[in-house]
């Protein structure tokens, strides 16, 4: 009689404990091929982005811009449409490389993975697709509640060679949906740099992929080291048809200014 | 010719108040051109200064490190290495320092940033250093602050610190002790932070002051993730400032003969060199060998712009003196008609009568000129001692100070007084030869 009572509370205890075991590493790399993926797109990607950005001591930054991807061949441009003042400067990824066009000077310029577009706390990673698994090595810290949400908290080291801005990064991946609800970018040091939320994903068919793309409807971002400043990126429009390939080249940004 | 003089002097007193109105005028001009030349002096003084403090040693072995070729860093490998060859290869070595470089971003703890310079330094290196930065008075940079110092240099011996200037400190709304946040990027583009404490605030020392704070090496060691075998560049003083470009010549040829590659010759700051060498196609390390005015070549400018502007004002009043000068001596010609005419009548050669009035002028020349060249001399070190500061910032960065430095050369006041007697003298030519022209008989009869 005492052993079955050992036993139904043995398994009373252990059960959960089995059911909320950590992910394996294989599991954590899946998820994070899972976020990669359902972001990419087989064929092209074009979206309308509105970026606000509030500074401390400075005026607010209001930018309307169009980013076009070529994912299967990492290509990225970034094309400031509005204010006028800014209208023609862009960015454009090539081979790893980050350059921005100035169309007042006509000169380009290589630029880091750090580089804050337009000045605001959004680097090139914020608008380009999701390669967290081919850039990090994931580490389970554990299962949690993000407000409503369960999340699992996982930390990302970044992988030797990785041309990334942050080099650790903790992610808040939603259980039931695998969408990443808030993320936190680290420095070096160890130092809290920003903490950026994902409050709603969207998704569009794509032909050439033949599914879903999935896509942030908006991003916050928090400057956590000047406290006080932070952007909000909306995506407004996007639009999976292909593209024209001139489009990814420095020519084609240039003749936009012109 | 004692003569000449005799009648010159008392001409020039018989004519006592055309003398002092001309005598003032020539005066104030060369009393202006002295100071505007002191404040050149003192400007290009504080361009040394602060350049051989702040921003390069008299010779500089830096360079470049490339790990791909679209990266770069400014920064040498092998520092003892070279420090050695700098040592066996330069007899007219003084003393040399190393310090590391670096640029990024200080975040005081009220959210205020400022963009920055990182120099890097082993403090017990620098004893230059700290003969001449001038630590700031508490209330200097902190209102209701203290009029004392509060801070000490020497702490930046102490791991995670700081010396900042005056200019940042308000900026960042800190002081000693408190904490700044510098924010830069890893040789391999990753974000890196530092938390640095501020162990002193210096006074600021013209625009280049504002874009450079000392932090101790470890801490851009430990900010770019470099080794501690690495610096920014070697920065070689010599006994005499002036053997810099001959130093710096044979270095370059003593590092190519060790087989370094050594960058092509390129009077600019190394910042300015980034965007070209980005684009070389190369990897590895190459040195850059530059003077302490090649890095502030782009201050250059300031002393340029201000010597112009000095030429140019002193050539328009100079033009107003010589029109002023031939005038009145037309008139003393004029005047003194029936004078000439008997000096003629009773012997007097032709050109005596021109060297008499020659005489005048370039006695009237050398008492004004050296007049106003000393009372110019001894106000320019009065201004100086004064220690006036400048309330402007767009008059610190021209003149690269926050206080009006003045520095007379003696040979600088010399040349004025030649070169001003001179012009006073050539501008009395014309009417002297007038003189010497008139016929006695004419002459004589003129006057009635």
């Amino acid at each position: 009689m005492r052993l079955l009572r050992n036993l139904v509370l043995t398994s009373v205890l252990v059960a959960p404990a089995i059911a909320w075991a950590a992910p394996t590493d294989d599991e954590m790399v899946q998820m994070l091929k899972v976020i990669d993926d359902r972001q990419m797109n087989n064929g092209d990607y074009k979206s309308l982005v509105y970026i606000e950005s509030k500074q401390q001591d400075k005026s607010d930054l209001a930018y309307q811009v169009v980013v076009y991807r070529r994912d299967l061949d990492d290509k990225l441009v970034i094309l400031f449409l509005k204010p006028a003042a800014q209208a023609g400067q862009g960015y454009l990824r090539v081979d790893n490389n980050l350059f921005m066009y100035d169309p007042t000077v006509g000169q380009w310029e290589r630029r880091t993975e750090r580089e804050r577009i337009g000045g605001t706390d959004s680097n090139r990673q914020d608008f380009d697709q999701s390669r967290l698994h081919e850039e990090y090595t994931p580490k389970f810290v554990g299962e949690e509640q993000l407000g409503t949400y369960t999340v699992n908290h996982l930390e990302l080291d970044a992988k030797d060679g990785a041309d990334v801005a942050y080099p650790v990064l903790q992610l808040w991946i939603d259980e039931p949906t695998g969408n990443v609800l808030k993320r936190q970018d680290l420095a070096v040091s160890g130092r809290l740099m920003r903490t950026t939320y994902y409050p709603e994903w969207q998704k569009l068919y794509s032909d050439s992929k033949g599914g879903d793309v999935y896509f942030p409807k908006e991003i916050r971002i928090f400057d956590e080291v000047e406290k006080g400043n932070k952007t909000t990126i909306v995506i407004q429009e996007v639009d999976l048809h292909s593209l024209d390939d001139s489009i990814f080249t420095k020519a084609w940004l240039e003749s936009k200014s012109r | 010719m004692r003569v000449l003089l005799v009648i010159a002097i008392r001409n020039l007193v018989q004519a006592r108040r055309r003398t002092a109105l001309l005598s003032t005028a020539i005066g104030l001009v060369t009393m202006l051109l002295v100071l505007l030349m002191a404040m050149s002096a003192g400007i290009s003084d504080n361009l040394v200064k602060s350049a051989t403090l702040l921003s390069a040693g008299h010779v500089n072995v830096g360079g470049f490190f490339k790990p791909t070729s679209g990266s770069v860093a400014p920064l040498v490998t092998n520092v003892a290495e070279i420090r050695q060859i700098v040592q066996e290869n330069t007899p007219e070595l003084d003393y040399m320092i190393d310090r590391n470089r670096g640029w990024g971003k200080l975040i005081g703890p009220t959210g205020h940033t400022v963009q920055s310079g990182l120099s890097g330094v082993d403090i017990d290196t620098e004893s230059h250093m700290l003969e001449v930065i001038q630590p700031a008075f508490e209330d200097e940079y902190k209102p209701n602050g203290r009029h004392e110092i509060v801070g000490d240099p020497k702490r930046l011996s102490e791991p995670n610190t700081a010396l900042i200037f005056v200019g940042q400190a308000k900026r960042l709304e800190v002081g000693v002790g408190d904490t700044i946040t510098v924010q830069t990027e890893t040789l391999g583009g990753r974000s890196n932070t530092a938390d640095l404490t501020v162990v002193a605030v210096a006074r600021d020392i013209g625009l280049l002051s504002g874009f450079s704070i000392y932090v101790p090496k470890k801490v851009c060691y430990d900010l770019y993730q470099l080794s501690p075998d690495t610096t920014g560049a070697v920065w070689v003083y010599l006994k005499n400032i002036d053997d810099a470009d001959a130093v710096m010549k044979h270095l370059r040829e003593v590092f190519a003969q060790k087989g370094y590659r050594v960058m092509d010759h390129e009077a600019a700051p190394f910042w300015m060199k980034f965007e070209g060498v980005q684009g070389e196609d190369w990897v590895g390390q190459k040195l850059d060998l530059t003077t302490w005015s090649d890095e502030v070549s782009f201050l250059m400018w300031v002393i340029t712009a201000f010597d112009t502007v000095t030429f140019a004002l002193v050539a328009v009043l100079l033009v107003i003196i010589v029109v002023g000068i031939t005038n009145t001596m037309w008139n003393t010609v004029r005047e003194r008609t029936r004078e000439v005419g008997t000096m003629r009548a009773i012997g007097m050669r032709r050109q005596m009568v021109g060297a008499l009035f020659m005489t005048e002028a370039t006695l009237l020349g050398l008492f004004a000129t050296t007049t106003g060249a000393f009372l110019g001399s001894v106000l320019a070190k009065g201004i100086d001692l004064a220690g006036i500061g400048v309330p402007v910032d767009a008059m610190k960065m021209i003149l690269l100070s926050d206080s009006i430095h003045m520095s007379v050369h003696p040979l600088s006041v010399l040349g004025a007084i030649v070169v001003l007697t001179g012009v006073t003298a050539l501008a009395a030519v014309w009417p002297a030869i007038r003189a010497s022209l008139l016929q006695p008989v004419k002459a004589l009869a003129h006057a009635e």
